[in-house]
């Protein structure tokens, strides 16, 4: 049954309030802390209640109906898992930011955050190509604004400066692609598009589908940090406050694995693997997530610089995240019982979410003889002197090395099956190849995680560093979910595995088009012209 | 039974969580605990052996659901299990598991002061970590207990090590960690197999279904082995990569002496005693069980490496000065008579390896626990340095030999009831590497002798400082031989003596298990057997006699198996 245009529009608003209050309540805190002077506290609690409300309403949204073919936002399992994980680690981030910024600058660094917010929300939920664009630059301009925010030192500003530049070339590459993409049939409606490429014959045409990939892919290998835009993540974290680097390596990755999920593979894959298309989708992906894998793993082992070591893991899991859309261009157009391309993707988010930010969160709380740890000797001891913070500790960085039964095992495990359940579509052993080069850079990256654990725990004298927390119990707190969750995650996975396979169901899902759009009403002429030249 | 199974299992770690965490514990109440938590688990264990009916197929004492399934779902949509069961192969390894860990916890007794109840607790934690390893039924499930091992052992041997401790704990762990990596895709890769080439697309992680269903996938290339890219060729190496690192298989096994000399005496027992089983368990479980053709087509490659083990091994450690390091060197060697035997592909073989797992870990683990012992008692291991101990400490001498000897494979003592069968099993699929491998066994005795000659008799030698009475010098008195220690190796050294001379009851428990497993291999192989043939060995060829479309590719009738489960 289809809406009428007023009706798509109202539920479009509808469903985006969560995003508005975000923005409201950001817009608000900016513009009061310009006249008012208050502390930090007070900033951060009124971030805090706007997204505690945003998540409420967010829950409360399983009756808005989304019109697949007119709306600009998709109410599907994705949009909603992926907005409950984004509020709920968005808190985690307030709570590990709340001592962040000093008082005159608070208001703006959280409501920059809660901008950060909004916008991955729509990117998630995003199903329109200008909309999406709006998503990722929604993400994209306030981070400059916090790297701006916290300058401390020549260091961070020429981070600051690095991040800025690079983030907008790599959007006007993504922007040049989903212009392309626009090309291929007249349409901005994401389903429409993907519903267009899959029944029409011959299309898309095939350099302009070719270049939209490219193109698009490498505007987004960017925010995920992948080779070969990954080559800025080192030098920003290391320049950056330590709360900013966990910002940075869990929220434009997960942007960034959303967008293709949505304006890539929820598009592209529709056709059968046999698509020379699609092939070449596979190759370009496959070179990406293997270079990543080997580059991130291997370079991460030289790093004696926490924050510089922690970038380049980043980078390697980038590069695991990469395997899984890889196998998304394979296998997702049919989907079987065993683990799928996209699926698999968004379940190494979210184990990844909470492995990577308990991390951060619980090295950017000690401090070694009052300073905070810089390089990895810093920590010498810590896993004695500090029981519970070096387990919790130790416990995220084995699950980063896909330990089991931790998360990071599960997260590893579903990447690579759905590599290997590729290989048949595909025929030739190259996703194989691709497991085993990733399974033999983890093993090297293993060594960097256990390197940690060595100095936390095997010293050979107690140690004389004084380690204190700070922070409080917005940061312990924050921290300790991530690690309650790094460990839930590894003992009992289901409901998550569940979700996320729903969630790439419904990126992937293209229900029967309204008349409307059958008899041509919605298609656009200049969409038969492209096809038929 | 299947809840009791589930209990004898969680009881470490439930045991060790509580030690390691509790504030305040000190070393009394801490080891007194452990104590308690490895008795207990081994009375369970008992029970649970005792109650193992050897006449039945399949796992036993597994929580099956109404629809055939072991287990409990653990990842709903894939049918990912929570599944325990044991049948023969894994019920020895599973009693030797909770056996070993008494003379682990007893050997640690006095020797461990510094922060012992983190140490009983990784302890404990290790012996979950391969109680559940053995009766997994659930490939995943397997897999998490196999690398969970890992991390107790890390750190057993990161914290209470020797002088390089911190380098032998990266190393082991990176090492096996490399090669295990390997084996999930391995395994992977045999579930998507099944899943997609077997009738009805069947998607089960659950090792009896995948070992029935992967005999009988309707995908011809499966049954090619003509390149090294042939699917089962290429699953076995995946899967031998992370097994041959395990067991450890030469030239994998570079690891393995510098874990040895410096873990903790029980990180060693443990060590030699269970976690090198797990490679060969492996072995048989999935490569042998699972990729039989793969088996079969790389037969000379592996019999030429374990043969290679063998002889390097030995000769290794006739040429070691550190009573540790031999004995670690005598593991490499003796690992490699498994391989073997379980390559054989033949039931003589096959028993033999089943038996020899548990030889193996008894005389291992008696051997490292009475070197453990003497370096307590004279913190060091050259054998330049001690001689005559028999007048010194005789039950020490008394254990010793009998360790020795049993390993060396002395007629009555359990090595030969493994040894010998392997060979002749080996000598039935390959002659040239039986024989070779025998001159293993003889070098074996070499080495094991000389060592007990240099240990135990002539004059007796101390280092400088070491008496009975304390009156010179600042050393401790050399302590006789404590009732825990006793404790610790009595039950083995009853066991190495009992297995040699009446291996009956030990065979008969694997019996079923192995005859299904030889049931399961390529024609080829089981056909070189010669007439001495038993019963139930016979049935099988003739079935297969009688199907020579099916066994011509491969022989087996799995479904029969699945039949009648308890």
């Amino acid at each position: 049954m289809s809406q009428s245009a007023i009706e798509i529009a109202r539920n479009a608003a509808r469903f985006l309030i969560p995003e508005f209050v975000l923005l409201a309540t950001a817009m608000a805190i900016m513009t009061a802390s310009a006249f008012t002077r208050q502390s930090r506290k007070v900033w951060c609690a009124i971030a805090a209640a706007a997204m505690l409300l945003a998540l409420g309403n967010v829950l409360a949204q399983g009756s808005i109906k989304t019109e697949a073919y007119g709306s600009v936002v998709l109410n599907d399992h994705l949009s909603g898992s992926a907005r409950i994980v984004l509020l709920l680690t968005g808190l985690v981030i307030l709570g590990l930011a709340h001592e962040e910024p000093s008082d005159e600058r608070a208001g703006e660094f959280f409501g920059a955050l809660l901008v950060i917010n909004a916008g991955a929300m729509i990117t998630a939920a995003a199903n329109e190509i200008v909309l999406l664009f709006v998503g990722l630059e929604l993400v994209s301009i306030p981070t400059y604004l916090i790297l701006y925010l916290s300058r401390r030192h020549a260091a961070s500003r020429e981070a600051a400066v690095k991040y800025f530049f690079l983030s907008l070339f790599a959007s006007s590459l993504l922007l040049y692609g989903l212009g392309f993409l626009y090309g291929t049939t007249g349409l901005s409606n994401l389903k429409a598009i993907g519903y267009l490429l899959e029944k029409l014959p011959g299309a898309p045409q095939p350099q302009l589908g070719l270049l939209a990939i490219v193109f698009i892919l490498a505007g987004l290998t960017f925010r995920v940090a992948a080779v070969p835009l990954h080559f800025y993540a080192p030098d920003v974290y290391q320049g950056s406050p330590i709360v900013i680097a966990a910002l940075l390596s869990w929220l434009p990755k997960a942007v960034g694995i959303l967008a293709m999920a949505r304006v890539l593979t929820g598009v592209f894959a529709t056709k059968e693997p046999t698509d020379p298309l699609l092939q070449k989708a596979v190759i370009l992906c496959w070179v990406i997530a293997a270079a990543t894998m080997v580059w991130g793993n291997f370079v991460a082992l030289l790093q004696t610089n926490l924050k510089r070591l922690l970038a380049y893991s980043s980078i390697a899991h980038a590069g695991y995240l990469m395997v899984g859309i890889t196998a998304a261009f394979a296998t997702d157009s049919r989907p079987g019982s065993l683990f799928a391309g996209t699926e698999s993707a968004l379940f190494y988010l979210v184990a990844y979410a909470a492995m990577t930010l308990g991390v951060f969160g619980l090295l950017s709380a000690v401090l070694a003889d009052g300073r905070g740890v810089e390089t990895i000797d810093d920590l010498a001891g810590l896993g004695w002197a500090r029981p519970w913070t070096g387990l919790g500790l130790a416990v995220c960085l084995l699950s980063l090395a896909g330990i089991p039964p931790l998360a990071g095992f599960w997260a590893k495990f579903e990447v690579f099956t759905a590599a290997i359940s590729a290989t048949r579509r595909d025929g030739s052993g190259i996703f194989l190849l691709l497991a085993v080069v990733g399974m033999l850079s983890a093993a090297a990256g293993a060594f960097y995680y256990l390197r940690l654990v060595v100095i936390m725990y095997l010293v050979d004298a107690p140690s004389k560093t004084a380690f204190t927390l700070r922070g409080g119990w917005p940061v312990l707190g924050s921290a300790a979910a991530c690690v309650v969750a790094t460990v839930g995650l590894g003992l009992f996975s289901s409901p998550v595995v569940e979700a996320a396979r729903l969630a790439a169901q419904a990126a992937l899902s293209r229900p029967a088009p309204p008349v409307a759009v059958a008899d041509g009403d919605l298609a656009p002429r200049q969409f038969v012209r492209v096809a038929g030249d | 039974m299947a809840t009791l199974l589930v209990i004898t299992i969680l009881i470490p770690l439930i045991a060790g969580l509580a030690t390691a965490l509790a504030p305040g514990l000190d070393r009394d109440q801490a080891r007194k605990i452990a104590l308690g938590a490895v008795v207990v688990t081994l009375g369970l264990s008992l029970v649970l052996l005792v109650g193992f009916r050897p006449e039945i197929r399949g796992p036993q004492f597994a929580f099956q659901t109404l629809d055939g399934h072991y287990g409990w779902a653990w990842i709903a949509k894939t049918d990912i299990r929570v599944a325990f069961g044991l049948d023969g192969l894994s019920l020895w390894l599973f009693v030797l598991t909770s056996l070993l860990m008494i003379t682990a916890v007893c050997s640690s007794w006095e020797s461990v002061s510094d922060r012992a109840p983190q140490y009983y607790g990784f302890l404990l934690a290790l012996q979950t970590g391969l109680l559940g390893l053995f009766a997994s039924l659930d490939v995943v499930l397997f897999y998490v207990f196999f690398e969970f091992t890992l991390i107790p052992l890390f750190f057993l041997i990161g914290l209470w090590g020797g002088p390089k401790r911190k380098k032998a704990a990266v190393t082991f762990f990176l090492y096996t960690l490399a090669g295990s990596l390997l084996t999930l895709l391995g395994v992977i890769s045999l579930v998507a197999v099944n899943y997609l080439y077997s009738r009805g697309h069947v998607l089960t992680f659950s090792i009896p279904e995948l070992t029935s269903g992967l005999a009988v996938v309707q995908w011809d290339d499966w049954y090619k082995t003509n390149s090294w890219t042939s699917p089962q060729v290429l699953i076995f190496l995946l899967l031998f990569a992370g097994f041959a690192i395990k067991v450890p298989m030469f030239p994998f096994h570079t690891w393995l002496p510098l874990a040895h000399v410096e873990a903790p005496t029980a990180g060693s027992i443990v060590l030699a005693g269970v976690l090198l089983k797990v490679g060969t368990y492996g072995l048989m479980r999935f490569n042998l069980a699972m990729t039989p053709l793969g088996s079969a087509a790389l037969f000379p490659l592996i019999a030429t490496l374990a043969v290679a083990g063998v002889i390097y091994g030995a000769l290794a450690a006739l040429a070691q000065t550190d009573v540790k390091r031999l004995v670690a060197y005598s593991s490499v060697s003796h690992m490699g008579f498994i391989v073997l035997g379980i390559f054989a592909m033949n039931a003589t073989g096959l028993d033999g390896a089943v038996i020899q797992q548990i030889n193996h870990g008894l005389t291992t683990g008696a051997l490292f626990a009475c070197v453990g012992m003497i370096y307590d008692r004279y913190h060091t291991r050259q054998l330049a340095d001690l001689g005559g101990l028999w007048s010194r400490l005789p039950v020490l001498a008394l254990f010793l030999m009998l360790a020795a000897m049993g390993s060396a494979a002395v007629p009555l003592l359990c090595g030969f009831t493994g040894e010998f069968p392997i060979l002749a099993g080996a000598f039935e699929t390959s002659p040239r590497s039986a024989v070779l491998a025998a001159t293993g066994m003889i070098l074996g005795a070499a080495y094991l002798l000389w060592m007990l000659r240099k240990l135990l008799f002539g004059p007796l030698k101390e280092p400088h400082g070491h008496t009975t009475d304390a009156t010179n010098g600042h050393h401790p008195a050399v302590a006789p031989v404590g009732w825990y220690e006793i404790a610790g190796l009595s039950p083995l050294m009853i066991l190495i003596v009992l297995i040699g001379v009446y291996p009956r009851p030990f065979l008969n428990q694997s019996k079923l298990a192995v005859v299904d497993l030889v049931e399961t291999l390529p024609q080829s192989a089981v056909a070189s057997a010669p007439a001495r043939l038993d019963p139930a060995r016979a049935r099988s060829l003739d079935q297969n006699d009688r199907t020579p479309v099916l066994s011509a590719s491969v022989a087996t009738a799995p479904a029969a198996s699945l039949g009648d489960r308890r």
